[in-house]
Formats: structure tokens, C-alpha cells, sequence
């Protein structure tokens, strides 16, 4: 089922949580809302739901209104940050809660609900959790089992707000992949919230960067990440260093871009700046701080003759050739740069 | 036992000298036993002190039994009664913004900080035969003070906070967020209730229950003002101990109030089970999470 979110405002006090949002999601895609906390992702998510009213604009589901429809009857699977289980029930009994619930002209018999519940559990691999308690599960069970719930009433959309933020590291990592693995076997159209632009960029077909209850960009991961939109797109979508062009002289000239004139800013994303060790045409001088060895790669901390620090990242193959050490002089470059002009809101 | 071995563990270093922590606690004990322990110990003492014969006497007495009545039947009806308003607000403080939240907190308490004697006198003024409406109440026939009625408005009116004061800080700390989940996975409002938010609560409603109906059955100022004190009809145990006392009848009195303490002491009793049983739910969810 399609989503058409049409100039969705919400304001709580003198805080503007969504500024006239507009928005569609796909038949079947996993869509999702990124944004640093306070941008209206999860306010959006809620308004989806029902959960929250907008004070103006409408929620299309199928290309029907459904804007004052009551959450009992919209037939969305929402999963809670903290997962919300129902405490003082067993697994099974929180599977089973959204079918039992139902009018009884519509409510399965019990063990129709027996064989749903634990084919569900099979889905998400736990069905010999189904006599424990919440209390009794870890984190990331406790996840799996929230999204069995949401599933157990068959609905046309499942929001999902910070799936994955209350889990550590590792088993963040694990559920993003069997998440995006279960989205390919259910296909039901998935909205999900997240301030991690890592996690949206592994699991989601296409991405919405929020800031300041605005959309600043709707595309594919790979759209957003190599072509941003906008200056906020491109620093919230990794690191990245700035380069003012009054400061640093014709350095903003380089690469394939055009000047925007005295006030431009360049972009570049640290594994896009190259090291030299002669002086060159269209280079900046620079000083290696420090290198440090993260993982599979090797990040330097420049400073350039003004002061001002730049980051640079490269591959530990790249870095065994080259052996810079700190204290060395060396000459930059940027592979490829993006160019905003000064005065653009961030 | 892992308890056990870390309080054994406590070095020195952190204790107070030992002649002080004695002090302490031999002036806590000594302070206890002379304004509780022996207060209640010399109730029994006296009710029982001209035999059990005239101990059982005195509680069979029709004033006593019809006293004792009245007490019951009083607090089977006002407790129930405060049980669904006070889960009635203490849900829709916790569980919904609105205007004038603060103001109904406020006098939620209200009960609390308005001495009993006032509380009986409110209803006076209005049910009385001077009252508001006292005129409309007597042209038909409705009595309200100096009757059954009256006493029940006043022990429900002192007994009031008890439930919604026990539940508020609980409902809050809970939140909506299972509710919500509920509403989305298509219960009605009805259903949420009852089989959500009421199974969550239960131990902190039992335990207001609990001291509502101690407070019920021990109520004196307010029901003092609006009963009228007529032997056998408007006279609630409390009040009986008092007359016995008035008129000299000490082991009557004595008996009387022996009941009054007995019930308190079932209370206490049944207090402690549930703190004890909301203690052991607690750990065993720790203990669980632990072992996971």
C-alpha cells in the first residue's frame, strides 16, 4: 500500500515539528526518515500512525483519505523505540494480543491464533521464547518480538521508530541485515526513523533526510550519499571537511566544479582528498598531526597553514606505500569536491 | 545469599562506632515501644482485664454489633466506590494532557489537607436542615445527615486520595506507550483497560485499597460531625468507643476498640503481603534479565 503524506504541518508549542511535509512511499519499498534528533522524523512516523494529528495536511493510504482515521483502524504494525511489550504477557500472549482483540464475527478461533502466533515466531526465529516473559528476553529479542506483534494483525504498513537504537553494536549490525532479509520475504511497505546514516544507508531502497522539520533530500543511498542536495545532506551524511574560499585563495577552483564566486564553500569528504609529497599545481599546504589506525582504515589529521584542520582518510593499503608520518609537511588535493555557496542554510 | 555476603563484607570504614550505632537504635526501638507497641498492647490489656467473659459481653452487646455493622457495610460501600473513581482519575491524570491537570491533582489532595472536622461540616451545610439543601432534602422525605448517607459522603470524602495518590506515580512511571501499542494493534479503548493497563497496576490498587479501607473503618472527625451519634443507628465503632469511654465503661470501650485495632493489625498483615509480593515480581524480573 502506498503512503502520500500532502503538506503535513505539526507544531507543539512554539516548536515546529513538520513544516508543510510532502512525501510519498511506494507500494512494498523500505523507506527511511533520517535526521539528527528533534528534525520531526519520529512526529512524522506517529502521524502515519495515527498515533499524533497534524494540524494541517493530509495522509493519503491507497490514494484515500485517511487523515482522521482512528490508529485502531488504519492497519499500520508499529514498533516502539522501547518495544512496548505488554509486560505481564508471554510472548505467545503478546503475539496473539492483536488477533484476540478482534470483533468476534472476525477473530480467528484459538487455534487458528496458535498456528499464526507461532508461525510468526518461526519468522523471527524465536519461537522457543514463546512461554517467557519480556522481562526474561535480551534486547535484541525483545526488538524481534515487537515486530512479530506488529506483524500478527497482517497490516499494510509497518512503521518502525529506532528499530535498532536501544541495542548494542554488534547485534545492531545483525538485526539491520535480517531486517532488510525479512522486508524481501514480507514486502509490506516499511517506514522506518533513525538518527544513524549508516543504518539507513545499509538497509533502506531509498532514504529521506529531514533537518528542522523539512525534507532537505528523497533518494536512493546511493543518490544521497554521492550527490547531496543541500550543505546539511552532505555533513550529516559522513565526515566531511569545508573549505571557505576567501580563506584558502583558488583552492574552492579545483576539481570539476565552477566557483560560485568570493563566500563558496567546497565539500570534500575525507577518503576524497589526495596526499602529495612535492608541491604541485592547485595544492594547499598542510601538516600531519596525527595517524591513526581505525580498522580497514587509516585517518590523518592535517592542519593547513592557517590553522584550520582537515581529515583525510585512506585505505591501509594506500597508507602502506606511502608511510606518512606526523610532523610531515605534505601537499593536498581534493578528487572531487561539491561547491554551495556561503550563505546556504544549515 | 548474595546479599547476605556483601552486608557481611561491609568493612569498618564505612559503619559508625558501634556504642553509636546502639545508641541509635535502642533510642528508635525505645520510642516505638512507648508510643506504639505498648499503646496497643494496653488496649487488649484493658479490654481484657475483667475476664473474657465480660470481653465477649461487651461485643455482643445489639449497640456494639449494630455499631460494628454500620462500620462494615459503610466502608463495603465507600471503597468500592473509591476504587473506580480513584482509578478513573489517577488514569486520566497519567495518561492525558489536558487543562486543568494541575488543579485536579490539587484537589485530589484535597481531602489530605482539610481537617476531617471541616470535611463533616461541608456536609452539613449543604445536606443539613439549614443547608442549601436541606429544605428540597426534607420536602422529600431524603435523609442525608444524621444518616447512613451522610456517614458514607464523609468517609469517602477523607478516604478519597488514598487510591488515585497510590496510582498516579505508578501510571506515570508505566506511561502510555503499551497502551498506544494496544490502540494499534486494534483494541478498543475498553479492552486496553482491562487487559493492559488494569493488569499492570494491581498490586499498587490493591495496596490503596487496602489503606482506603483502613482509613474507612477508622474514620472519626468527619463521620463525628455528620452521624448525630444515635445508639444503634448512626453510630459507627469508632464513635461507639467513644460514648463507652464518655460514660466510664472502660472495658466496653476497651473491647470496642480492641476490634478496630484487631482489623488494623489484619491490614497491616495484608499490607505487607502485597509489598512482599510486588517485591518478589520485581526480583524475579531482575533475575531474569540478569540471567539472559
Amino acid at each position: 500500500m502506498s503512503i502520500e503524506i500532502q503538506s503535513i504541518a505539526k507544531q507543539f508549542g512554539s516548536f515546529t515539528a513538520l513544516d508543510k511535509v510532502n512525501l510519498k512511499v511506494e507500494t512494498g519499498e523500505l523507506l527511511a526518515l533520517l535526521g539528527p534528533s528533534g528534525c520531526g522524523k519520529t512526529t512524522l512516523l506517529r502521524i502515519i500512525a495515527g498515533l499524533e494529528t497534524p494540524d494541517s495536511g493530509q495522509i493519503l493510504f491507497h490514494g484515500e483519505d485517511a487523515t482522521d482515521t482512528h490508529v485502531r483502524e488504519r492497519q499500520v504494525g508499529f514498533v516502539f523505540q522501547h518495544y512496548a511489550l505488554f509486560r505481564h504477557m508471554t510472548v505467545f500472549e503478546n503475539v496473539a494480543f492483536g488477533l484476540r482483540v478482534r470483533p468476534k464475527h472476525t477473530r480467528p478461533n484459538n487455534t487458528e491464533i496458535k498456528r499464526r502466533v507461532h508461525e510468526l515466531l518461526n519468522l523471527v526465529q524465536l519461537d522457543w521464547l514463546a512461554d517467557r516473559y519480556p522481562a526474561q528476553l535480551s534486547g535484541g529479542q525483545r526488538q524481534r518480538i515487537a515486530l512479530a506483534r506488529a506483524l500478527a494483525v497482517e497490516p499494510k504498513v509497518l512503521l518502525l521508530d529506532e528499530p535498532f537504537g536501544a541495542l548494542d553494536t554488534k547485534v545492531r549490525k545483525e538485526l539491520r541485515r535480517w531486517l532488510k532479509r525479512l522486508h524481501e520475504e514480507v514486502h509490506v511497505t516499511s517506514v522506518f526513523v533513525t538518527h544513524d546514516q549508516e543504518e539507513a544507508l545499509e538497509v533502506a531502497d531509498r532514504v529521506v533526510v529531514m533537518n528542522k522539520g523539512r525534507i532537505e533530500q528523497v533518494g536512493t543511498p546511493e543518490q544521497v550519499y554521492d550527490t547531496p542536495a543541500t550543505p546539511f545532506v552532505y555533513q550529516f551524511l559522513g565526515d566531511v571537511n569545508l573549505f571557505h574560499s576567501r580563506v584558502h585563495g583558488g583552492f574552492a577552483q579545483v576539481g570539476e566544479h565552477p566557483v560560485a564566486g568570493d563566500g563558496a564553500v567546497a565539500y570534500v569528504r575525507p577518503h576524497d582528498i589526495e596526499l602529495l609529497r612535492e608541491p604541485a599545481p592547485q595544492t594547499l599546504a598542510a601538516k600531519i598531526d596525527h595517524v591513526r589506525a581505525i580498522g580497514s582504515i587509516v585517518r590523518l589529521e592535517l592542519s593547513l597553514e592557517n590553522g584550520d584542520p582537515v581529515e583525510a582518510e585512506l585505505s591501509r593499503d594506500a597508507y602502506a606505500g606511502q608511510r606518512y608520518a606526523s610532523g610531515e609537511r605534505v601537499y593536498i588535493r581534493p578528487r572531487s569536491a561539491r561547491v554551495f555557496a556561503e550563505d546556504y542554510a544549515i | 545469599m548474595q546479599a547476605v555476603s556483601t552486608t557481611a563484607v561491609r568493612s569498618a570504614a564505612t559503619q559508625e562506632a558501634v556504642w553509636v550505632r546502639w545508641l541509635l537504635l535502642t533510642g528508635a526501638l525505645l520510642f516505638l515501644g512507648f508510643f506504639l507497641v505498648l499503646p496497643l498492647v494496653s488496649i487488649f490489656a484493658e479490654a481484657l482485664r475483667k475476664g473474657w467473659a465480660l470481653y465477649w459481653e461487651a461485643l455482643k452487646e445489639p449497640d456494639a454489633l449494630s455499631a460494628l455493622q454500620l462500620t462494615l457495610t459503610v466502608t463495603l460501600i465507600s471503597v468500592p466506590i473509591n476504587l473506580v473513581f480513584g482509578v478513573a482519575a489517577a488514569w486520566a491524570i497519567a495518561k492525558f494532557d489536558f487543562k486543568g491537570k494541575s488543579l485536579l491533582i490539587t484537589l485530589i489532595d484535597l481531602p489530605f489537607s482539610v481537617s476531617p472536622v471541616v470535611a463533616g461540616l461541608i456536609y452539613v451545610l449543604i445536606f443539613g436542615a439549614q443547608g442549601w439543601l436541606g429544605p428540597w432534602l426534607q420536602a422529600h422525605d431524603i435523609k442525608i445527615i444524621f444518616a447512613v448517607p451522610g456517614i458514607v459522603l464523609a468517609t469517602m470524602f477523607v478516604t478519597f486520595p488514598f487510591i488515585a495518590r497510590e496510582l498516579i506515580p505508578l501510571m506515570e512511571a508505566q506511561g502510555t506507550e503499551e497502551e498506544q501499542a494496544a490502540m494499534v494493534l486494534g483494541a478498543s479503548g475498553w479492552q486496553t483497560f482491562w487487559k493492559i493497563t488494569l493488569p499492570n497496576i494491581k498490586w499498587g490498587l490493591l495496596y490503596g485499597v487496602i489503606l482506603c479501607n483502613a482509613r474507612a473503618m477508622g474514620e472519626f472527625g468527619a463521620v463525628s460531625v455528620v452521624s448525630g451519634h444515635i445508639r444503634g443507628m448512626t453510630n459507627t465503632t469508632p464513635l461507639h468507643v467513644e460514648i463507652l469511654y464518655n460514660e466510664y465503661n472502660f472495658v466496653a470501650s476497651f473491647a470496642c476498640a480492641s476490634i478496630l485495632a484487631l482489623l488494623a493489625l489484619v491490614t497491616l498483615v495484608a499490607k505487607t503481603w502485597v509489598e512482599w509480593q510486588t517485591e518478589r515480581q520485581m526480583a524475579a524480573e531482575r533475575a531474569a534479565v540478569y540471567e539472559s
